[in-house]
């Protein structure tokens, strides 16, 4: 309970650092960013629950990267409501309007229970995006990642924005690289609770868990194909750490790649038909891409020297992004994260900033990225919109925080 | 291994590694590892709910409270490298010795230091175990009581930030178990 209260009062006192961004901004379109500006009247009704909608509602608006916030006389578009609440549950009811044109883009009712206020929000919020940009939000989304305290490392799963962190292993042990499953009910990741590196997967709805690898040596890296019907990983059981497939069960294992170098990292492709890894068969790690069942690796990245944590995107089909392999690379002695285009053989840095930057994980709008931000040897989550290039960072967790995987 | 001695492992591993819930290592509960693909694991505990402690709980850090962590010197690695150096043959030497004339088990450990990605150093870490243990094997070791553990750049022996500390912490280390 305290370690919450240091979380959400250490989160109060960024809010107004992080609302400061959007002071400013008056033309009611940001061009060079592509965004809409927005004001946000606020919500009348029970005081206390309309200012909790409203912090809730800028800051998803916000991190959608799709508006900047406005003062309500100059915004292109306006936001009014009410809220209503008692003990069995809230009400919201949201209008959004183009000024010029008197257009309504939303107006809608949104009901969810006391403690729900947050998620009821983040519909809300998705739901205006989609309205006005035409877009899938991510507001409604959930990231799980490895919460280093008390001398372990466990398991959580937390909303995009940092809050409503829910422990998910007990271990006391090392728990870590969780990977979603395309239907966001399981959650795959390495745990040593049995002393050795084996693959486990957690459901999500009824806490069950079961080891789905755990062969002799090393099991780790499990990913879920697009269609969530196998599992890339790598296994050190045939005396070298190398690529194998497997499905969904654990069964039916076979075998990619045949080095004396490591392997290790998948992704899947967004269309499922190739996976790309880290391998250092050229002598320092970089990107490479095998067809799911095999055959010749074609190496994908050249330089910097060092690349590894690929993270293939998976835009919407409607979407304006193009799907992009993010990794990390190691430049000058520090990580910082890069985008590789398609066919570029070049790594584009995106957050290289000086401090050490890792674990690069989409979000399912192609667009954003979160990843772990070490300072002084202290960790914690950030968000990348790779469009306007901002960074934001989550509320803080005590011990720290890393490899973080955005949930579907 | 005699079906006593494995008992024996056994109930000394669940011995230490409940005593050694909250301190060092515990590092005896490598009987239990079955050489499978998928299980099933009905274990539930800490989904929801706070508080799970005993066999398999171990903390992270630490190492040299065990008199089996320091019965070899660790064997020593260049950056970003699983290449076995020449000096560190000699290490080897005595940990294929001690096997040759003692009974029991034999787990290295491979580990990292922090100058590289978590994922990646699991997969190094991995290598440099498997180097050792195949090198072990080369100087006549059985393989069959050799097992390996990538703790990649998860568990450092030295906490600093330094070449000294990466130096320390490239390495791979050797537990005996069941003796």
């Amino acid at each position: 309970m305290e370690r919450l209260w240091t979380m959400l009062i250490r989160t109060m006192v960024c809010l107004p650092l992080l609302s400061g961004l959007a002071a400013g901004v008056d033309a009611q379109v940001d061009v060079v960013k592509g965004r809409h500006s927005f004001g946000v009247s606020g919500f009348s009704g029970d005081a206390a629950i309309a200012g909790q909608v409203t912090d809730v509602l800028k800051n998803d608006l916000r991190l959608s990267g799709y508006f900047a916030l406005a003062p309500v006389g100059s915004a292109e578009y306006v936001q009014s409501g009410t809220v209503r609440g008692d003990r069995n549950g809230i009400v919201v009811e949201c209008i959004v309007m183009q000024q010029a044109t008197k257009r309504v883009a939303l107006s809608k009712a949104y009901q969810g229970s006391a403690q729900d206020v947050r998620r009821v929000v983040h519909k809300l919020s998705d739901e205006i995006v989609q309205a006005i940009a035409g877009q899938r939000g991510i507001a409604e989304t959930k990231v799980a990642f490895v919460w280093a305290h008390n001398g372990a490392k466990e398991l959580a799963v937390m909303d995009y924005d940092g809050y409503n962190v829910r422990q998910l292993t007990y271990d006391r042990s090392i728990s870590v690289r969780p990977r979603w499953s395309p239907d966001g009910r399981k959650v795959v990741y390495t745990s040593y609770k049995n002393v050795f590196p084996d693959v486990l997967e957690v459901d999500l709805y009824t806490g069950q868990r079961r080891r789905l690898a755990s062969y002799p040596g090393l099991n780790s890296g499990a990913a879920f194909s697009p269609d969530g019907l196998s599992i890339a990983l790598t296994l050190s059981k045939d005396g070298n750490p190398e690529l194998y497939t497997m499905n969904a069960e654990g069964t039916d294992l076979r075998r990619l790649t045949h080095t004396h170098a490591g392997e290790s990292s998948p992704t899947w492709s967004p269309d499922g038909q190739t996976i790309a890894y880290v391998s250092d068969e050229s002598g320092v790690p970089q990107i490479w891409q095998i067809n799911r069942d095999g055959g010749s690796p074609l190496r994908l990245t050249v330089s910097p020297s060092y690349n590894t944590e690929p993270d293939w995107s998976r835009p919407p089909a409607n979407s304006d992004m193009k799907p992009m392999l993010a990794v990390t690379s190691r430049v000058a002695g520090k990580f910082q994260i890069g985008v590789y285009e398609k066919g570029s053989g070049v790594v584009t840095p995106v957050v290289a900033d000086g401090t050490d930057n890792e674990d690069p994980s989409w979000a399912p709008d192609g667009r954003h990225l979160i990843f772990t931000k070490t300072v002084h040897w202290h960790s914690q989550l950030y968000l990348l919109d790779v469009v306007t290039g901002e960074q934001v960072q989550l509320p803080s967790l005590e011990g720290g925080a890393s490899e973080p995987a955005w949930g579907p | 291994m005699s079906s006593r001695l494995l008992a024996r492992t056994i109930l000394i591993g669940i011995i230490t590694a409940v005593i050694s819930t909250g301190c060092h290592h515990g590092n005896g509960v490598v009987a239990s590892h079955q050489p499978t693909g998928p299980g099933s694991e009905t274990s539930v505990q800490g989904i929801g709910g706070p508080g799970e402690s005993g066999v398999g709980a171990r903390p992270l850090v630490g190492g040299e409270g065990l008199p089996e962590h320091g019965q070899f010197p660790a064997v020593l690695f260049d950056y970003d490298s699983a290449r076995i150096r020449p000096s560190e043959e000699s290490k080897l030497e005595a940990v294929a010795a001690y096997l040759k004339a003692n009974p029991g088990k034999l787990i290295i450990e491979g580990h990292c230091d922090e100058r590289g990605t978590a994922e990646y150093n699991r997969a190094l870490g991995e290598r440099r175990a498997i180097a050792a243990r195949d090198e072990l094997v080369k100087l006549g070791a059985d393989t069959s009581r050799m097992s390996t553990i990538s703790y990649g750049k998860d568990r450092p022996v030295d906490p600093g930030h330094d070449e000294a500390a990466w130096a320390k912490n490239r390495r791979c280390e050797f537990v005996v178990v069941g003796q």
